[in-house]
């Protein structure tokens, strides 16, 4: 039998209260973008050569995604499927229209009254470029044209098929990454030796040409089509695989990612190195506050303490220009005290805020952030950190890292462990049955643990210059180097003590501490464990930028810097290691760290604002991150999780005829 | 020497006395019912046991040894495991991680051995695995298979009390105390607990104190009954002695009637 659904809206029928909401909200952020000056700011850099500004660009988004938006029909279950068509296009049209004209009135409003006391941003130069360089009535009429015409652009985007959809997407995409990147791309080209390539892609005065953003976007719309849902393919089939098999393959992938890091910085260009060190920073603090935060469930907000601490220690270590203490250490000689200090601070931070949770946890490590700042500046600890001006010559401006010495060193670790690896397995293998399990130790296992071993005592006796590897603060490249060892090493140390017994401790703990203390769980060495870990990785991140530096002062470690990290791991995604790094990637690849700049040095100034609206978007999209662990995806979405759980999987069907048999015997 | 032995217990929160010197003696290898209508102090008398809160006064002597103001950790690690009457699992570990990580205080490994995964540690993981997995096969199959790997929200609710079980066999106590166990089951279900509880004796030699409301379990698993109202013990002996008590029966229905069979 069929019945006639309810008809969901007729092709013009247009919901009049969306247009006009998403109009003016469009109209607002336009306007708000053009008062904090940002459009001016930005109008300086080219996207594409002779048309797009970044300035335009900035609000050339707007007209476009709330037209699509407000144009966009819900296909609500057990209705008629909304048709697309005119009336899509027509919504979008009048969404930018009614932005476009909010925006005009700005003009023409700010034009002709002074608000520049309140607003410093607001002068005539960004009037003109608002008006596209017209008389202000001109400019407003053709703001409005111009918003709906974008509108209507958003509204046809619900015409095309998905595909076709994501190929502009992607292609738009690619064109900003290339023109974002310029400047790193121009000293790759450099260090290759391709300048001419570089003439080619980039017009003289910045941004694209205009044949190379054509090429950039068909180039991506085709690989789009081409091969979209290759990569969520992958996935899918990396998930299906068995744990032993995922476990080697994600090995292998951390590995090809460390060999890349090691070698490709030599051909990136001094800038991208730069950036790719702070990112490397911030990626160990957020792999450190991860412990503390995401396993152990302890909101810390006071983590630059411990950044702190590992930075002045080793400042105070190393400095020849440390006012009392100057013992003048090279950096590896001071870096066990850093982590000792780290510890005791992470200890003296722990211990007062054991019995605390949640709200007064983060309200306490707070304090204790803002406290360890004015220690370092007070004047009665002037004689050792220096007060406000800090402590000068860290390191005296170079590591010496005894890199071969280290090679070999693990060298001998390895073969060690490599022989207890293979004896363990020899004995698995005697017992056999259900001992031999992915993830425990084979013969194979402890002779290829063993040959890398070797090998590397033999490169590091080969090549003895590496035993004097110094490496300085300017050079970029040795830095990123470096820090990505350490944030290697961080990533190891979480990782292994993620699936261990302390971490399944931690795990329990976060979920309810109670529970877990009466289950013979010592939560008070659960959580000073938990601070102290934390504390030395972020002293680890401390000890790496004062020797970067070369210089540091209080104020390099205010409460914005804690709040950031933080960021970084809840943007990543909670309890994830691999979330964590894309976190560090994207928040502060390219919007760049609280003093540093990232890829996109114009949004320096708006990186708080920008920090912010990411922040909100993904606590209301994406609250468990960008990549999550299962576990806080499960947690977020515990009700779908259930339902696919329950309907999905064959368990589930036999679990529904379990009970229904069971109910049966019941009523007999 | 019992088991566990209790003496001039009390415990008062503000006006309230939950406990008001409640004794209380079990043998190795027994299995004592408390009893008592709602507000009695039977889960406080379990939270004082436990060490969630110290006792004001009184004595908790367990193998020989005060207990009394351990912290629960402690005390879990001298052998006392409990379960909670409304089920406080950790939702978001999966099966098997509930019953893994309740074996915390019989395994010793710390932060350097996982480091290096030596191969003792390994060892000892692979131990903490099989225990729970041996652990969870108590309940036949309900908790096994593909049920390992599931979190533990997902479980039915007679389920989560079977693994509130298990986790407490897990952490290898010598005494189990749990609190109203079949709460929310249905008949069906109940008595299959019920044989599971006389099987936690017989097959795995636990002693046993169990909170619990339906007679019949009570009559049916436990060696003797303790009755608890407004804080004071009121009634101790075998489930027939107590079911005929008239300080029971008046604690119960309010007021003394001839027949009284709850």
């Amino acid at each position: 039998m069929t019945t006639t659904l309810p008809r969901a809206t007729r092709g013009l029928d247009i919901d009049r209260r969306k247009v006009i909401v998403g109009g003016l909200l469009a109209g607002s952020v336009a306007s708000f973008l053009s008062a904090i000056g940002m459009v001016e700011t930005f109008d300086e850099r080219m996207i594409i050569d002779p048309i797009l500004s970044l300035g335009y660009a900035a609000l050339v988004w707007i007209p476009v995604l709330f037209g699509y938006r407000v144009s966009q029909r819900v296909a609500l279950e057990g209705m008629e499927a909304p048709r697309v068509g005119a009336g899509n296009v027509l919504a979008g049209a009048l969404v930018g229209a009614i932005g476009g004209g909010m925006l005009g009135l700005f003009a023409v409003l700010v034009d002709a009254v002074n608000v520049r006391n309140v607003l410093l941003n607001v002068t005539p130069a960004l009037v003109d470029l608002l008006s596209f360089h017209q008389p202000v009535a001109v400019g407003a009429l053709l703001l409005v044209a111009v918003g709906a015409a974008l509108g209507a652009l958003g509204g046809v985007a619900h015409l095309f098929n998905p595909r076709v959809k994501s190929a502009i997407v992607s292609g738009v995409a690619w064109i900003l990454l290339f023109s974002f990147t310029e400047l790193v791309f121009g000293d790759i080209f450099d260090d290759l030796g391709m300048l001419s390539v570089d003439r080619l892609i980039y017009a003289a005065d910045r941004g694209l040409t205009l044949g190379a953003a054509l090429v950039i976007f068909g180039g991506a719309a085709l690989g789009s089509l081409r091969f979209k849902g290759r990569a969520s393919g992958a996935v899918a089939r990396f998930q299906a695989m068995p744990e032993e098999k995922r476990r080697s393959r994600a090995f292998y992938f951390a590995a090809a990612v460390m060999l890349a890091g090691l070698l490709l910085p030599s051909v990136f260009g001094s800038y991208l190195n730069e950036v790719l060190a702070t990112v490397g920073l911030f990626m160990l603090m957020g792999i450190g506050l991860n412990v503390v935060v995401g396993f152990a469930g302890l909101l810390d907000l006071g983590y630059v303490a411990f950044f702190a601490v590992g930075a002045y220690t080793t400042a105070v270590l190393t400095s020849p220009l440390s006012p009392n203490i100057a013992p003048e250490m090279a950096f590896f000689e001071a870096l066990p005290f850093v982590l000792l200090m780290a510890a005791l601070a992470g200890l003296v931070v722990g211990t007062p805020v054991i019995r605390m949770r949640g709200d007064y946890l983060a309200i306490v490590t707070l304090a204790f952030g803002e406290i360890a700042r004015l220690l370092f500046q007070a004047d009665w600890l002037k004689g050792t950190f220096g007060g406000a001006q800090g402590i000068l010559r860290i390191g005296k401006g170079s590591i010496h890292t005894y890199f071969g010495y280290v090679v070999v060193a693990s060298g001998v670790v390895a073969l060690l462990v490599g022989f207890l690896r293979w004896r363990e397995g020899r004995r698995l293998d005697r017992i056999g049955g259900p001992a031999r399990l992915p993830g425990n130790s084979t013969p194979g296992l402890g002779i290829t643990i063993m040959a890398g071993g070797l090998g590397a005592i033999v490169f590091g006796l080969l090549f003895p210059s590496f035993a004097t590897w110094t490496v300085t603060g300017i050079d970029s490249e040795a830095v990123f180097r470096m820090v990505m060892v350490f944030v290697a090493i961080a990533a190891f140390v979480s990782w292994r003590l993620q699936d261990s017994r302390v971490g399944r401790a931690w795990m329990a703990m976060r979920e309810d501490e109670q529970v877990a203390e009466s289950m013979g769980i010592n939560v008070v060495t659960a959580k000073l464990l938990a601070f102290v870990i934390g504390a030395m990785l972020a002293s680890l991140g401390g000890a790496l930028f004062a020797v970067k530096i070369g210089t540091i002062f209080p104020a390099s470690f205010k409460i914005v810097q804690s709040i950031i990290i933080l960021v970084i791991v809840i943007v990543g995604g909670m309890g994830s290691l691999r979330g964590v790094a894309i976190g560090a990637l994207v928040l502060i690849g390219i919007l760049g760290g609280p003093t540093q700049t990232g890829l996109l040095r114009e949004f320096q100034e708006y990186k708080l604002l920008l920090y912010g609206v990411i922040l909100v978007y993904m606590m209301l999209q994406r609250p468990e991150g960008l990549l999550p662990s299962a576990r806080r995806s499960r947690e977020l979405h515990q009700e779908e999780f259930l339902q696919d759980a329950w309907i999905k999987t064959q368990e589930g069907a036999a679990a529904v005829a379990e009970v229904a048999a069971e109910e049966a015997e019941e009523e007999r | 020497m019992p088991l566990l032995e209790i003496s001039g217990l009390a415990k008062q929160f503000g006006g309230l006395k939950a406990l008001g010197g409640v004794d209380f003696t079990i043998d190795e290898g027994e299995i004592v019912s408390v009893i008592g209508p709602n507000g009695a102090g039977k889960t406080t008398f379990f939270n004082t046991i436990s060490g969630m809160y110290p006792p004001d006064s009184g004595v908790i002597l367990f193998e020989g040894e005060d207990i009394a103001g351990l912290t629960p950790d402690r005390i879990a690690k001298r052998g006392i495991s409990r379960t909670y009457q409304n089920v406080r699992l950790f939702p978001n570990m999966t099966v098997l991680e509930n019953v893994m990580v309740a074996q915390h205080c019989r395994t010793s490994r710390g932060v350097f051995s996982a480091l290096f995964q030596t191969p003792a540690f390994l060892r000892e993981e692979e131990e903490i695995r099989q225990r729970g997995k041996e652990v969870l096969g108590f309940f036949g199959t309900r908790l096994t298979g593909y049920r390992f790997d599931q979190p533990a929200f997902v479980l039915s609710y007679a389920n989560r009390r079977r693994l509130e079980i298990a986790r407490a066999m897990a952490a290898q106590p010598r005494l189990l105390l749990l609190d109203e166990p079949t709460a929310g089951m249905n008949p069906r279900e109940t008595r299959e607990l019920t044989g599971l509880i006389g099987k936690l004796r017989s097959e795995r030699g636990f002693t046993v104190v169990v909170i619990e409301h339906d007679m019949r379990v009570v009559r049916d698993v436990s060696d003797r009954v303790v009755v608890l109202d407004h804080g004071v013990k009121i009634a101790e002996g075998t489930y027939e002695e107590v079911s005929s008590n008239d300080d029971v029966i008046t604690a119960y229905l309010g007021r003394p009637a001839g027949e009284g069979s709850s």
